[in-house]
């Protein structure tokens, strides 16, 4: 938003017209995509549930008694009431910043690859990060559950070397590493390519001049590469953090009997309890998360001056 | 940001947005609510897999119409559908309570018995549920058992009784099949199991008797797999399970898969004796429909014996349909689980809805359940 002021404010001389043209599409956007429906998942929020899913009436129904029609504060007294729902909060928060953070030691080094290899091969490599997004989500999931099978060649091959040396046998599929190897498989890309992005801008002179200094290897990637691709580390987060907070399909299939998080807990209320204002409020609260690390990723951004080069 | 930055990241974004909604969407879905409601369309809203091609195409012939259907796989998905504004509708296959909800709700057309000639084909057992009494809004067409599917060979070698939910609930049992169970993904199937096991009714409301079913739950649980609503069928037939909670027309399937590709196992099923949960679907005609007259000729060719038997030989579903007997493999006519006999009959229930409060009070338990 700020960035649209400050594109306001630079074009006072320009034509009005070319201005509304500029900022309009991206204005209409956020209303429709963001502010619409944000008001309306408050509003759902502060309402009782309907008694067959759906909503209760705002205006009491002719001849019914007043209790369970209009607006209250219900949801979030509910939500509040005890501390099982903040606990599911911080171990989706934990899952999703573990996902990212192995996404990140993993795309870096690879992303690198891509950049310095020879411009010829680089589109090839491309493709080939986002070539799995061709296939169906659940078809890729189910292949996973088939590779950490208990019956599967790869659980044989582990357990059989954790039998030599005395260790009990690992169940794979239906546990949290089940669930954090599918939450990084599928998020994977979106790690890789705006780090590429990045990373294929930094001018190969800044290296030389480096080295020309006496800055060893370690010294070159510390001081020079890595601050000057945190845009695109940042970037890359948020788009593996945002979508795995939440994700529910992936806890579901490939997760064990623990593995909840929010975003199964919010799909509970609309297609298993009936409860769209408590799954609203689930969800404001939960928007509110994910706009705060937006907001924060933003600052970090500016903060580590990096924008700059960026632009 | 330069150019080429931005458009990489949106493409990444959109990317990234549009892949968890893959998970449950219909391609029909536009269908149902812009074709002009002139053609000979009927519309019908029904379960995954759950009508024989072969009878469908049949049906078509007959009737010179089409049949278009949208699918569902679970009664809350298909009820917070048509809470979400879904209309088109012409026949639906809700089970029981969600039968009850409809109704309650005025969304149904009471059916025209006159057009049904075979409607006299349904065993009286099934007719006048508490869902419906007088059947005036329903016409069973199908039901199923919650039960316990099991690997044969293996609860025979491990000397594990296959007849009980303490099967799925003690401990004792269950420390010799831990990782190879698993138990249903649905907060109403699994209190009935446990409510059941506890000699309560699987309707049961008092908070005192959900609290001891969730401590049996809970306690069991760490010998659990995984909950599991589909991908049981498959790991059974297979042999990655060898105990699972499920339906028993899945059951069926998983038996079927597991002997087709010749595994060293068998696949068998059976309700407990404590009891379980009966779920009898029945077609009813949605108010949103247009095509009523094509409705009841569709229902009454399904009440039809062949037709419907064609069903049961499919899926391995009851059958409610006396006319269908002679149609239906013998075995499975054979099969208790699938055809309970009347003491079996006796211990089953079917559920019914909750009130809000006791819904939120439940989920709230589900999810303590599924963190602890």
């Amino acid at each position: 938003m700020r960035v649209l002021f400050l594109m306001i404010k630079e074009n006072t001389n320009g034509n009005r017209t070319a201005k509304w043209l500029m900022i309009g599409p991206p204005l209409l956007f956020l209303l429709i995509f963001f502010v619409v429906p944000s008001l309306i998942m408050i509003v759902t929020s502060l309402r009782y549930p309907g008694e067959f899913g759906g909503l209760a009436p705002i205006i009491t129904p002719a001849g019914k008694v007043s209790d369970g029609y209009g607006l209250t504060l219900e949801a979030y007294q509910f939500l509040l009431s005890n501390s099982l729902y903040a606990e599911i909060f911080l171990k989706s928060f934990g899952v999703a910043a573990v996902t990212t953070l192995i996404c990140l030691i993993m795309s870096y080094p690879l992303a690198l690859l891509i950049t310095r290899s020879e411009k010829r091969f680089r589109n090839l490599m491309v493709l080939l990060v986002v070539l799995p997004l061709a296939s169906n989500f659940l078809v890729r999931i189910y292949a996973w559950m088939i590779i950490l099978g208990p019956e599967s060649p790869l659980s044989h091959l582990i357990n059989t070397i954790l039998s030599v040396l005395g260790v009990a046998p690992l169940t794979l599929l239906f546990s949290p590493f089940a669930v954090l190897v599918g939450m990084v498989y599928v998020h994977l890309p979106f790690m890789v390519l705006p780090l590429y992005t990045n990373l294929e801008k930094h001018d190969p002179v800044l290296l030389d001049a480096a080295q020309d200094l006496g800055a060893t290897s370690w010294q070159r990637f510390w001081k020079v590469t890595w601050p000057l691709s945190l845009p695109g580390v940042f970037a890359g987060s948020a788009l593996v953090f945002i979508p795995v907070l939440g994700m529910f399909a992936i806890p579901e299939m490939l997760g064990g009997t623990g593995d909840i998080l929010i975003g199964n807990l919010i799909k509970d209320q609309f297609l298993g309890t009936r409860d769209w204002p408590f799954g609203s409020a689930l969800s404001i609260i939960l928007t509110l998360a994910v706009l705060s690390i937006a907001g924060l990723t933003a600052w970090f951004t500016r903060q580590s001056g990096g924008m700059k080069y960026a632009e | 940001m330069s150019f080429q930055n931005f458009y990489v990241t949106m493409f990444v974004a959109i990317l990234s947005f549009s892949i968890p909604f893959n998970t449950s969407g219909s391609d029909q879905e536009e269908n149902t609510n812009s074709i002009a409601r002139k053609e000979n369309i009927l519309y019908l809203f029904n379960w995954n897999h759950y009508i024989a091609p072969g009878t469908v195409k049949r049906f078509e012939r007959s009737c010179n119409c089409k049949l278009s259907q949208n699918y569902y796989s679970d009664n809350e998905e298909m009820l917070a559908k048509l809470a979400a504004g879904a209309t088109g509708y012409d026949l639906i296959v809700p089970t029981g309570n969600a039968v009850d909800s409809l109704i309650r709700q005025g969304a149904l057309k009471p059916l025209n018995k006159s057009l049904l000639s075979n409607f006299k084909n349904i065993n009286p057992t099934h007719l006048n549920t508490k869902f419906d009494p007088g059947n005036i809004y329903s016409v069973p067409y199908a039901y199923t058992l919650t039960l316990l599917g099991f690997n044969q060979e293996k609860m025979h070698d491990l000397g594990l009784p296959t007849d009980t939910w303490a099967i799925i609930f003690e401990p004792r049992y269950l420390e010799k099949i831990k990782g190879r169970v698993t138990v249903l993904d649905s907060q109403r199937e699994l209190m009935a199991a446990a409510l059941r096991y506890l000699s309560y009714s699987a309707n049961d409301t008092n908070e005192e008797h959900w609290n001891q079913a969730k401590e049996r739950i809970i306690r069991a649980k760490p010998y659990w797999a995984a909950f599991s609503n589909t991908s049981y069928i498959r790991e059974l037939a297979v042999g990655n399970l060898w105990v699972a909670h499920g339906y028993s027309n899945d059951m069926f399937q998983a038996a079927l898969d597991a002997k087709r590709t010749g595994r060293k196992f068998t696949i068998n099923y059976s309700t407990p004796k404590e009891g379980g949960v009966l779920a009898l679907d029945s077609i009813v005609v949605h108010k949103s429909g247009v095509r009523t007259d094509l409705a009841h000729q569709f229902i009454n060719f399904m009440l039809d014996g062949r037709n419907s038997a064609e069903l049961t030989n499919l899926i391995g579903s009851g059958n409610p349909n006396m006319d269908a007997m002679k149609f239906i493999q013998p075995d499975i006519i054979r099969n208790n689980a699938v055809f309970p006999d009347k003491d079996s009959l006796a211990k089953l229930e079917m559920l019914q809805d909750f009130d809000r409060n006791q819904r939120r009070l439940l989920s709230r338990l589900w999810t303590e359940i599924k963190l602890r």
